[in-house]
C-alpha cells in the first residue's frame, strides 16, 4: 500500500488547494513556503473569482464564460482546459462558501456579482476588495485542520532549490533550505507539485508580492521542465506607481464604474469610452494598459506631463464605494494621501502577471514525470491575455487537478524506485556546494543594485511595446547582467538567516528567467493578447497559434524556443475586438 | 477541562465588588462620619460593634478574610502577568490598566499593614477603635499619607475595576457604553476621593 | 550629494536569537512616499552605517507592501506597526526600529510569530466541511452578519495586537486578542456555529480570553481596524452562558 506521500511547493491558493484534495484522497502532504502559508500572494488579489452564477437575470451560461475567456486570451489557451474550468468555477465558489469566505450579499443574503473587464455579464464574485485573501484564508484554515489531523506537515520558511529525479528521470524528491538555520536538506516523494506563483519581481517594481521572484520555475527549468509561453506578461492597467512596488488599484473599480480618463485640450477626455464603444472602460487589461501608455507616451497627454492618468471614482456614492471597495481604497489613501471618494486617482500601468510559465498539461503534468505544476507557475489557461477575475479561478481549479494528478502519480507503477541514499546525498550535496560558493562571493556588486538594473532593464523593453532591435539588447544586457552576477560581493557571511546569500541565488534564477521572457517575446513576430509589437501589429495564426516553448540550453544559458500546437478545436479563432460587441461565435 | 482557569477568574471579578467593594464603601461611609466630629464617629463604631461577637468573627473570617486573602493573592498572579507598557503606547486605557496593577501592589502590601496593626494587634490586643486612636495616629504624617495613598489607590481599584468588570462579563460591548461607564466610575472615583480626603483632613481640623 | 535630504535610522539589530541585540545607525536618501521596507531595501542596496562602517544589510520579513499579509510587523518609534504602511514623513526622526520581542527574535528584526498560527488550532479557527467536494448550495447568509465575519477576517496575523497587549508575552500565557477574536468569526458562520461551544470552551481554558486585562490596546494598534474589544466583549459574553450551559445543562 502506497504512502501517497506528495510535496507540495508553495502555499498559496493553488498549493493549498491541491494539498486539501491530496488529503481528502488520504494522501499525506508535505508543504513547502518560503512564507508562512497565510502570507502568500494569493492575498493580494483584490477585485474577485470569476464564476458563471447566474444570479443577475442576465442568462449567464458557463459557455459564454468559456468564450470571454478564450476570446479575451486572443485564442491562444487550451480550450478543453479552459472549458473545465469554467465549468467547475459555480462549483468551487459553493465550496468557498461553505469554507466560510465572506463573501459580498446582496439584500437578501445570496452572492453578489459585479463587472468585470472584457465581459459583458456580470459574472464576478467578490469579497469586498479582498477576495483572494479571503479565498486564501478558508483555504489556510482547511488545510490547518489537515495539519491538526497529522496529514499535513509544513515546512514555513524553508526554500526550494531543485528537484531530485530517480534513475528513470522521475521526479521523486525536492532538496529545501530552512532560511533561518540555513541548513539544506533533501526530502523524498512520490510526486511533486509546484505552486510557486508567478516571476513579477524579475521586472523589479510590478504589482507582486516581493516573494514572487519566479526563482523555482527557473530553478525547474533548469533541470529541464519546459516553459510555455513565457513572452505574455500581463500588464495591468491602474495600478499606482511607488519605488518600491507599483500597488495594484483593482478592476473592479472600473467594474463598479469607475472611468479613465485625462485632459484634452483643457477638458476631460474618457479614451477608453471614446476608443471602445462596446466595452468602454471594462476593455480587457492588454486594451486598457496600451491604450494608457498611447495616451502618456505617443500623445504626451498624462497628467502634468508625467506618465499617469486618473481613475475617476469620485462620482460614485462614498457608501456604495465603502462597502464594495473599502480595502483598496482605504490602502490608496494611506499610500498616496488623497482620498479617492473625493479626487480622481493617478494610475498607470504596471507588470502584474505572467500567463506563461511551466508548460503543462490538461492534468498539469510538466514534461518531467510526476512533476507537477499548478496555479500561476504554470502556463494553462490564460492564453495571450489574462481576464480579471479568473486568475484566483486558475489558481484554485488547477489545484483541484493537481492534487488528485499527484495521488494518481503516486499510485502509479511509473514512478519507478524511491531514491537511493546516494543520489539524496548527491543532490544536498550539490546544493550545499552551490551556497557555499555564494557566501565566499567577494566580488564588487551589490546583488540588490544588480536586481535593480535587471528590473529596469526589462521594464524598458518586456513590457507593453515590444521591438525586435531593442529585445535584442535586452538579450544582451541579460548576458552581462548574468556575467556580473559572479562579480556580486556577499557581505553577510553567516549561517544564521542570511537572506541576503539566498537572494543572490535567487537573482541568478532570475536572470535565466529574464532570458526565457525575452527570447521568446523575440521569436513571435506578431502581436497578440499582451504581446505588442508595431512592426508587427496583427495577430499571425498560420505561423503563431501555437504555444511557445521554451527549454534551457546549460551552454548558452538561453532557451531553446520551439512551437508545439495545441487543442483550440471547440471555438474557432476569430478577430479580437472591443470597439464593438464580441462577433461572430 | 473543567476551565478552572475561567471560574477562578469569574470568581475573582465578583470578590472584587463583593465583599471587596461594599466593604470600602462601609469604610468610606463610616470614616465619613469623622466629619462630624469624635462623637458622631464613635457613634458609628459603636452601632457596627453592636453585632454579636461570634457572628462578626464569622463574617470577619468568612465574608472579608478569605475574600479578601483570595483576591490579593490571585489578583498578585494575575499582575504579574503583565508587562505595563503605557510609556509605549499611553492610551486612557492602558494607563488605567497600568494604574490598576500598580495600585494592586501597592494595596497588597497597605491591606496586610493595616488589618495586622488595627485589626489585629490594636483591635484582637483588646484596644477599641475610636477617634481618638485614629486621631493620634494621624498626627504622624507618615502614617496620614500612607493611609490617604491607600485610600484613594482602593477607590480607584474598585471604581476602574468595576469598569473592566462590565467588560469581562459582557455587559457593556460597544466603545461608546464602555467610555460612558469608564467615565461614570471615573466620576464616583473622584467624589469618593473628595470625600476621603475630606474626612482624613477633618482630623487635623478638629 | 552633499546636501541631499537623508532620514536618519537607529535600528536595533541582534545577530542570533540567544545573541545580545546592538544597535545601528543608517541615514537613506529621502524621496516622497518613502515608507520603512523601502528605506530597509536601500540599506540592503547600500549595507553601511551612518559613520561609514561596512555591515550587513538588515534582516527582517516583508512580503506584499500593501498592508494585507502581515509580514513586516516591527516596533517604529515604540509602537507596533506595519512597516510598508508607516511613510517616513509622518513619523518623527530618526525613526527607531525594533523587533517585536513579544515573539522570539529570529534575526535583527525578524521574529518568530508560528505560536500564532498555532492558536489558530487551539480555537479550531476552520469550518468544519465535510469536503472540498461538491454539496449541495451553501446556506444564505444574512448579509448584516457576513459584513461583520468580513471585518473580522480581515485579520492578518501581523501581531500587532499580541506586541502592545501588556497581558501577551513570556510572562503569560495568554493567545492575544487575535486568535481570540477569530473563534468569533467562526462562531458567526451559519456552518462554522456547530462548533460554537468547543471553541467557547476552548477560550475558558487557560491562556484563554479570561486573560484578557482590558487594556484595550489592540484595538487602538490593529491595522485593519478591526473593533477587537467589541468582539472580546461580545465572546466574554458567549462564555459566560457557556459557562451557566456546562454547569445547568448536564
Amino acid at each position: 500500500m502506497s504512502k501517497k506521500n506528495i510535496i507540495v511547493v508553495g502555499g498559496g491558493l493553488s498549493g493549498l488547494m491541491a494539498t486539501i484534495k491530496i488529503c481528502e484522497a488520504g494522501g499525506e502532504v508535505k508543504l513547502f513556503s518560503y512564507c508562512p502559508v497565510k502570507r502568500s500572494h494569493s492575498l493580494c488579489a483584490q477585485g474577485g473569482i470569476n464564476a458563471c452564477m447566474n444570479t443577475k437575470g442576465q442568462n449567464d451560461t458557463t459557455w459564454e464564460h468559456f468564450d470571454d475567456t478564450v476570446y479575451g486570451g486572443d485564442f491562444l489557451a487550451d480550450q478543453t482546459a479552459v472549458k473545465g474550468m469554467c465549468e467547475t468555477a459555480p462549483k468551487l465558489i459553493k465550496m468557498f462558501d461553505r469554507m466560510g469566505v465572506p463573501f459580498t450579499r446582496t439584500a437578501e443574503g445570496v452572492l453578489d456579482l459585479r463587472n468585470f473587464g472584457g465581459q459583458k455579464n456580470k459574472r464576478t464574485v467578490f469579497a469586498g476588495s479582498t477576495t483572494g485573501q479571503q479565498l486564501l484564508y478558508a483555504l489556510d484554515e482547511q488545510v490547518r485542520k489537515w495539519e491538526v489531523k497529522g496529514l499535513v506537515k509544513k515546512y514555513e520558511f524553508w526554500e526550494f532549490t531543485n528537484i531530485i529525479k530517480n534513475d528513470k528521470g522521475v521526479c521523486r524528491g525536492i532538496v529545501a533550505q530552512n532560511m533561518n538555520s540555513m541548513e539544506i536538506e533533501a526530502f523524498r516523494a512520490d510526486a511533486v507539485i509546484l505552486a510557486t506563483g508567478g516571476p513579477g519581481v524579475i521586472f523589479g517594481r510590478c504589482t507582486a508580492s516581493t516573494i514572487c521572484n519566479g526563482s523555482a520555475v527557473s530553478a525547474v527549468y533548469q533541470q529541464g521542465a519546459e516553459i510555455g509561453n513565457s513572452e505574455f506578461i500581463q500588464i495591468h492597467p491602474t495600478a499606482i506607481p511607488g519605488s518600491d512596488k507599483n500597488r495594484l488599484m483593482s478592476e473592479a473599480c472600473r467594474g463598479e464604474g469607475g472611468r479613465v480618463w485625462t485632459y484634452r485640450d483643457g477638458k476631460p477626455w474618457y479614451f477608453l469610452e471614446t476608443m471602445y464603444p462596446a466595452y468602454g472602460n471594462l476593455v480587457p487589461r492588454d486594451i486598457a494598459a496600451r491604450a494608457i501608455y498611447d495616451v502618456c507616451v505617443n500623445q504626451g497627454l498624462g497628467i502634468n506631463g508625467e506618465n499617469r492618468v486618473y481613475l475617476d471614482l469620485s462620482h460614485i456614492p462614498a457608501e456604495y464605494l465603502e462597502r464594495k471597495l473599502g480595502g483598496i481604497l482605504e490602502m490608496y489613501s494611506e499610500f498616496v494621501g488623497d482620498d479617492p471618494r473625493k479626487v480622481p486617482m493617478q494610475i498607470y500601468p504596471s507588470v502584474h502577471y505572467s500567463m506563461g510559465g511551466i508548460w503543462v498539461d490538461t492534468k498539469h503534468n510538466t514534461n518531467i514525470p510526476a512533476l507537477l505544476a499548478s496555479g500561476e507557475c504554470d502556463y494553462q489557461y490564460h492564453g495571450a491575455n489574462r481576464l480579471g477575475a479568473n486568475s484566483l479561478l486558475s489558481a484554485a481549479y488547477s489545484g483541484t487537478i493537481s492534487g488528485p494528478e499527484a495521488i494518481r502519480w503516486s499510485e502509479s507503477d511509473e514512478i519507478g524506485e524511491e531514491l537511493t541514499d546516494a543520489q539524496v546525498a548527491a543532490a544536498k550535496q550539490a546544493a550545499v556546494d552551490e551556497f557555499e560558493k555564494i557566501i565566499d562571493m567577494n566580488g564588487t556588486e551589490n546583488a540588490h543594485e544588480l536586481h535593480h538594473e535587471l528590473g529596469d532593464l526589462m521594464n524598458k523593453s518586456c513590457t507593453i511595446v515590444r521591438v525586435n532591435k531593442e529585445l535584442d539588447e535586452c538579450m544582451k544586457g541579460l548576458h552581462e547582467i548574468l556575467e556580473r552576477w559572479n562579480n556580486i560581493g556577499v557581505s553577510d557571511k553567516s549561517h544564521w538567516a542570511n537572506q541576503e546569500a539566498m537572494f543572490v541565488r535567487q537573482l541568478r534564477n532570475m536572470i535565466i528567467y529574464a532570458m526565457v521572457i525575452c527570447k521568446a517575446a523575440r521569436m513571435r513576430d506578431e502581436s497578440r493578447g499582451a504581446h505588442f509589437k508595431p512592426e508587427f501589429p496583427d495577430r499571425n495564426d498560420e505561423k503563431f497559434l501555437k504555444t511557445t516553448i521554451a527549454t534551457y540550453n546549460p551552454t548558452s544559458n538561453e532557451p531553446e524556443i520551439s512551437y508545439r500546437d495545441f487543442d483550440h478545436s471547440l471555438i474557432k479563432p476569430r478577430p479580437r475586438r472591443y470597439d464593438v460587441a464580441k462577433g461572430g461565435k | 477541562m473543567f476551565n478552572v482557569t475561567f471560574y477562578i477568574r469569574r470568581l475573582h471579578s465578583i470578590c472584587g465588588i463583593v465583599p471587596m467593594g461594599l466593604f470600602l464603601l462601609e469604610h468610606i461611609l463610616t470614616n465619613a462620619e469623622a466629619i462630624g466630629g469624635p462623637a458622631a464617629f464613635n457613634e458609628a463604631i459603636g452601632r457596627i460593634a453592636l453585632i454579636p461577637h461570634d457572628i462578626m468573627l464569622v463574617i470577619e473570617i468568612f465574608g472579608l478574610a478569605i475574600p479578601f486573602l483570595f483576591h490579593m493573592l490571585y489578583g498578585l498572579y494575575i499582575t504579574l502577568q503583565a508587562k505595563n507598557n503605557p510609556a509605549q503606547y499611553g492610551y486612557v486605557r492602558n494607563w488605567q490598566f497600568a494604574l490598576q496593577r500598580w495600585t494592586a501592589i501597592f494595596l497588597f502590601v497597605f491591606l496586610i499593614i493595616h488589618v495586622v496593626d488595627l485589626r489585629i494587634f490594636t483591635k484582637g490586643g483588646g484596644t477599641p477603635i475610636s477617634y481618638e486612636l485614629l486621631d493620634q495616629m494621624f498626627n504622624n504624617a507618615g502614617w496620614f499619607i500612607f493611609y490617604l495613598v491607600g485610600m484613594i489607590a482602593a477607590i480607584f481599584h474598585f471604581c476602574n475595576g468595576v469598569t473592566t468588570l462590565c467588560m469581562t462579563w459582557g455587559i457593556a460591548k460597544g466603545p461608546r457604553i464602555q467610555t460612558f461607564i469608564s467615565r461614570v466610575m471615573m466620576l464616583v472615583c473622584l467624589l469618593l476621593s473628595l470625600v476621603t480626603i475630606a474626612f482624613m483632613i477633618s482630623y487635623k481640623m478638629h | 550629494m552633499a546636501d541631499q535630504k537623508t532620514v536618519h535610522f537607529i535600528i536595533e539589530r541582534q545577530d542570533t536569537p540567544d545573541s545580545k541585540p546592538y544597535t545601528e545607525e543608517f541615514l537613506v536618501p529621502y524621496r516622497p512616499a518613502l515608507n520603512v521596507v523601502a528605506a530597509l531595501m536601500e540599506i540592503q542596496k547600500k549595507p553601511v552605517t551612518k559613520d561609514g562602517k561596512k555591515t550587513t544589510p538588515v534582516v527582517w520579513e516583508c512580503n506584499c507592501l500593501e498592508k494585507v499579509c502581515g509580514a513586516c510587523m516591527m516596533v517604529i518609534n515604540g509602537k507596533a506597526r506595519q512597516a510598508c504602511a508607516t511613510l517616513v514623513d509622518q513619523i518623527s526622526q530618526p525613526i527607531r526600529l525594533a523587533p517585536a520581542r513579544t515573539f522570539p527574535v529570529i534575526r535583527d528584526l525578524q521574529i518568530d510569530r508560528s505560536v500564532m498560527f498555532e492558536s489558530l488550532k487551539r480555537i479550531q479557527g476552520w469550518v468544519e466541511v465535510d469536503g472540498s467536494w461538491e454539496v449541495n448550495t451553501a446556506p444564505i447568509q444574512d448579509p448584516n452578519v457576513a459584513a461583520t465575519a468580513y471585518e473580522i477576517s480581515h485579520c492578518m496575523t501581523c501581531g500587532c495586537c499580541l506586541e502592545a497587549c501588556p497581558n501577551v508575552g513570556p510572562q503569560s500565557d495568554f493567545i492575544g486578542p487575535a486568535p481570540t477574536v477569530q473563534s468569533y468569526l467562526f462562531n458567526l458562520n451559519p456552518l462554522g456555529k456547530f462548533d460554537k461551544e468547543k471553541r467557547l470552551n476552548a477560550l475558558m481554558e487557560k491562556g484563554g480570553i479570561t486573560s484578557c486585562g482590558n487594556s484595550q490596546n489592540c484595538v487602538e494598534v490593529c491595522p485593519k481596524d478591526i473593533k477587537l474589544t467589541t468582539y472580546l466583549a461580545q465572546l466574554n459574553r458567549d462564555v459566560n452562558k457557556q459557562a451557566l450551559k456546562n454547569i445547568f445543562n448536564k
